[in-house]
């Protein structure tokens, strides 16, 4: 294990990981302040945080509602 | 002029507040970076996945920085395509279909104007997202596989956004003719995809929009450059002035739903 | 002397074989307030956005005379609030005022005038700055008022401005109107008559695509009320077949009857009451009540919507 992580570049992976964080508090943070979405919060909040960036994408996609 | 920046500065707010200037440039950022990291990575992640009979080595051709590329475009086409289509396919049929749009046209407004500030928006969108996914594609590859050849890279990126514009315009055409969302996204991406796969069965004199991310993908990896990007361009081009008159008369003979 | 602001003649929509407007003619003067009156699905909502250049007309002209001579464009003198209007939820009320303002003509500085100006004017000076997706049906139908206006137009269309609305809703829209018709011409579609007597003075009345009535209220009011003697008797046997009865004595012209209440047409009030009183009373038949007097606007509407 100490050669693979030895040989992970650190400063490349790591922004992958904030931009992964960015996104899921977007979410979060639109769905926080959403009026109408389709489906319960709570079930939109496990998959933005479990679904990585695929459950946040699926929530701005699918979950919020545009026109009221 | 000035109500065609009326229109697009309501878009661009519009855009703002629903996070999409955010999310689908970041969506395309983590495409474009994604795949020189997993390609870095994979004979790592396979030996440690420790299913390998003893002994058994694996030798994988480290792929060069060209091929990688390639391979984000491929991404690009697949889930990009599909989160591109996602993201402006009710530009036009929401505001139809919600009723907002009966009391904007009761209003002495222009409707090229309109579709004008509509198609400014959704290429806004997709050329900042595409160029930079692009970039970080550009960059991780250069970081972690290896060179890119510089003019090459800038010429395939160059066709690829064509294509990219051409699907967008494609899905605003759909969106002024139909009110579904959902058979919007499945009609505009079932033509771009049945255009690009049908690239490989046409023949190379049949120019077609079909043939950019075809062309791009070889302007990255094959030894002999291709031929045929000009005349594709050109008809992509026509093909999205054709989308936008069709569009904003549409808009112009059916200004409600409701 | 007043001047004709609107002249619609002919006007006519089919959709496919479906005719939903049948050809209607009629004219709104300068300073009037109109009330397109009439039935579910007879024909207002389409007129209006035939009114409204929304919609295009199978046939026949609409002309809006400014200073007496018709306008190619009539979308910048016209004011339109739909039914039950929909607004841009991540929008505040005051950005939608601006950018509707700006859209109509105005300059970036008179649309912002405008807008502190109409948000107050409809009561939503503290709510401007929140977003509409948080707004009551009664605060959208204001704003709705406020967009239609901002550019002030000669002539304000609404369709059904209060028919969704709760009580107290319906009376601000209702206060605000006789306010805005003082300074402005109004046409506005309701299936209400009673919101069309409160503030109209013209009215139209229209059933399955065709007018079937029109004219000023007060004229419309005289023309076609007729005499009308209103009875109530008891719940007993004998008392409901002298109603019965009573229906066809030869004074009456027309009788409707329901359950213990009759409403009689007559030649003559007068007469007929005193005639129906003593036949009741050798009959040992108790009246609960007789009301004397002529038809209302609601029975002439009833009628018109009916037949």
């Amino acid at each position: 294990m100490d050669t693979i992580n030895s040989s992970i570049p650190w400063s490349l992976i790591m922004p992958i990981i904030v931009l992964q964080l960015i996104l899921a508090v977007v979410g979060l943070v639109s769905l926080y302040k959403a009026e109408a979405i389709r489906g319960p919060k709570w079930l939109w909040v496990i998959i933005i945080l479990c679904g990585n960036i695929l459950g946040s994408v699926a929530y701005f996609i699918i979950g919020r509602k545009d026109a009221s | 002029m000035r109500q065609f920046l009326l229109f697009f500065r309501k878009e661009m707010l519009e855009m703002g507040r629903s996070f999409k200037w955010l999310w689908v440039p970041l969506v395309f950022l983590m495409l474009g970076i994604m795949q020189p990291v997993v390609t870095r990575f994979m004979p790592v992640i396979l030996e440690s996945s420790g299913n390998m009979p003893k002994g058994m080595t694996i030798t994988i051709d480290p792929p060069s920085g060209m091929e990688v590329m390639a391979q984000t475009l491929g991404q690009f086409n697949s889930v990009g395509l599909m989160i591109l289509v996602l993201s402006i396919m009710t530009l036009i049929s929401g505001e139809r279909q919600s009723g907002v749009s009966q009391m904007i046209f009761a209003k002495p407004v222009s409707y090229l104007s309109y579709a004008a500030a509509k198609w400014a928006i959704m290429l806004s969108l997709v050329t900042a997202s595409f160029v930079l996914g692009y970039a970080g594609a550009w960059y991780y590859t250069v970081q972690m596989i290896g060179s890119v050849e510089t003019a090459a890279a800038l010429k395939a990126a160059l066709l690829y956004m064509l294509w990219l514009w051409f699907t967008g315009s494609l899905t605003l055409f759909m969106s002024s003719l139909m009110n579904s969302a959902a058979g919007i996204a499945f009609v505009s991406l079932g033509a771009a995809i049945l255009l690009s796969m049908a690239s490989t069965w046409l023949p190379r004199y049949a120019y077609s929009p079909g043939f950019l991310p075809e062309i791009s993908v070889q302007w990255l990896q094959a030894s002999e450059k291709p031929t045929g990007d000009l005349g594709a361009a050109i008809l992509c081009l026509m093909c999205m002035i054709f989308f936008f008159m069709i569009a904003a008369y549409q808009v112009k003979i059916r200004k409600s739903n409701v | 002397m007043t001047r004709t602001l609107l002249q619609v003649r002919d006007l006519s929509k089919r959709f496919r074989e479906r005719e939903v407007v049948k050809g209607i003619t009629f004219s709104i003067a300068e300073g009037s307030c109109a009330a397109l009156l009439g039935p579910n699905g007879a024909g207002k909502t389409t007129t209006i956005r035939m009114l409204t250049g929304l919609l295009q007309p199978s046939g026949g002209s609409i002309k809006l005379l400014i200073n007496g001579s018709p306008t190619t464009d009539r979308r910048p003198y016209i004011g339109f609030l739909p039914q039950m209007p929909v607004f841009y939820p991540w929008m505040t009320g005051a950005e939608f005022l601006l950018y509707a303002g700006e859209l109509a003509g105005l300059t970036n500085r008179e649309a912002k005038r405008e807008t502190g100006e109409w948000l107050e004017a409809v009561g939503l000076r503290d709510e401007g700055k929140r977003r509409i997706g948080g707004y009551s049906g009664g605060m959208k139908q204001r704003l709705g008022l406020a967009q239609a206006l901002i550019h002030r137009p000669k002539l304000l269309i609404l369709d059904e401005p209060v028919s969704a609305l709760d009580p107290t809703g319906r009376k601000d829209v209702l206060t605000l109107l006789q306010r805005i018709r003082r300074e402005t011409t109004v046409l506005f579609s309701t299936h209400v008559l009673h919101d069309a007597e409160e503030i109209c003075d013209e009215i139209l009345m229209i059933r399955s695509g065709a007018i079937a009535l029109q004219g000023s209220l007060e004229h419309v009011r005289r023309t076609h009320s007729e005499p009308v003697i209103r009875l109530e008797v008891g719940e007993d046997e004998a008392s409901r077949s002298w109603l019965t009865a009573a229906c066809s004595k030869n004074f009456v012209i027309h009788s409707e009857v329901s359950g213990r209440r009759a409403k009689l047409r007559v030649e003559n009030v007068e007469q007929a009451s005193l005639a129906l009183m003593a036949d009741a009373a050798s009959r040992r038949i108790m009246i609960r009540s007789l009301e004397a007097g002529r038809s209302t606007l609601e029975d002439l509407f009833l009628k018109v919507v009916q037949s």
